[in-house]
């Protein structure tokens, strides 16, 4: 073939060569390998620097050099700033004409995630409020993301949590709710009690687009 | 007496993308979970880039703060992970620039730490103290660029975004820096 023989060329350069190949995720030629041993041994250090590359940061993550005490976390959790989400505001009535009284829509987020924590089997995630919601009456639609617990049937989770929602939202807002939408974007495993999830084998009846359970073997499958 | 108190709840199992939505939208324990499952990871890529743990703890912290801040415009809540490495990355550059203000990236060269040793000798032996031991030694610039393509995944252009070089510089200190390991990892076989 026409390959301009980078036999030839210094040593340095075909590991430029070599070394796009790898970050493009391609497996270079064959003839540039074959021709050349130097070649073919330079592209597998260059795949095993790789590989080496992964447990750097893999093994420091498993904990080893986290301080054993909560001090870190507590830290960044104290000088975060937490009115930052507070959102637009959100009117509600009061018996007084003169009092001024509302929500914001954080503290409606809030609500939300609160109605949808009392959901066994279903975590909430982001949820929006889309519409006017500085008018009364305006018309508002929630949507809310949603993970389900590996093995639970989505339509009828789908459909408590809305139930869910909507009354705590009758309850504690005055917002005219036109619709409660509900996106199941993950399926993930029970971490915390393995006892209860059902083997990988459970007949998976998801119609979710974005499928990726957490831990996909639980119960090692040691050969 | 069923609920053990300090228990994590059912949200130490949720997705990244669950948590991300959450914390987005100001839930603090979301965001508490968070920190602990990318704590460690977040730490020890400071670290890399750092080329010692002397102020990885600083960096740990800034990263979430930021992280916090900017959730809410995160586009793909799913990719936190790989956001966390990108801000992780950049708060450790800019500690590294603040140690050399006005010098050039490529002559960045802090001497390597010598603070680690004990730690260094109780890992010997395995590849990755090798890699870990080889990559204190290489110069800083060559590092950073390694250590962002291998482990933090990213494209030559980010790199160099990041860097606030030409990609050509980056190509180059790659090269450089992955022509060193090879020559070093001729010990490892």
């Amino acid at each position: 073939m026409n390959a301009n023989t980078p036999a030839d060329e210094p040593h340095g350069d075909i590991v430029d060569l070599l070394g796009d190949y790898l970050d493009r995720g391609e497996q270079p030629p064959r003839e540039l390998l074959e021709n050349s041993p130097e070649n073919d041994l330079a592209f597998a250090a260059l795949v095993r620097m790789r590989e080496v590359a992964a447990t750097l940061v893999e093994i420091d993550a498993d904990g080893s050099g986290e301080p054993e005490d909560d001090g870190w976390v507590q830290n960044i959790l104290g000088s975060i700033q937490r009115e930052v989400r507070s959102g637009r505001s959100i009117p509600l009535t009061h018996p007084s004409p003169r009092a001024e009284l509302s929500l914001t829509e954080g503290a409606v987020r809030g609500l939300v995630r609160a109605a949808g924590d009392s959901v066994d089997g279903v975590l909430i995630g982001r949820c929006s409020i889309e519409g006017d919601v500085g008018t009364p009456h305006a018309p508002v639609v929630v949507r809310v993301e949603a993970s389900v617990f590996w093995g639970e049937r989505i339509p009828e989770l789908a459909e408590r949590l809305r139930a869910a929602i909507g009354a705590a939202l009758l309850q504690h807002t005055e917002l005219a709710v036109e619709a409660i939408d509900v996106i199941v974007t993950d399926v993930h495993l029970r971490r915390s009690s393995p006892a209860d999830t059902p083997a990988a084998a459970a007949e998976s009846e998801t119609a979710v687009a974005d499928e990726r359970p957490v831990a996909p073997h639980e119960e090692g499958t040691a050969e | 007496m069923y609920a053990p108190p300090p228990s994590p709840g059912p949200l130490a199992d949720a997705p990244d993308r669950i948590l991300a939505g959450r914390a987005a939208d100001g839930d603090t324990r979301a965001f508490e979970v968070l920190v602990r499952r990318h704590g460690g990871l977040v730490r020890a890529y400071a670290t890399r880039i750092l080329g010692g743990a002397t102020d990885a703890d600083d960096v740990v912290q800034e990263t979430f703060i930021t992280a916090w801040d900017k959730l809410p415009g995160l586009d793909d809540l799913s990719a936190v992970r790989s956001w966390l490495m990108r801000i992780a990355n950049r708060k450790a550059l800019d500690r590294i620039r603040s140690r050399h203000p006005d010098v050039p990236i490529e002559d960045w060269d802090d001497p390597a730490p010598a603070e680690e040793g004990p730690d260094r000798q109780a890992e010997a032996g395995s590849r990755r103290a090798s890699l870990i031991a080889a990559l204190d030694r290489m110069p800083d610039a060559q590092r950073q660029c390694w250590v962002m393509k291998e482990v933090g995944g990213l494209a030559y252009d980010e790199i160099a975004e990041e860097l606030g070089v030409p990609p050509s510089t980056v190509r180059g200190l790659l090269a450089r820096a992955r022509r060193r390991l090879m020559t070093e990892m001729e010990e490892w076989r």
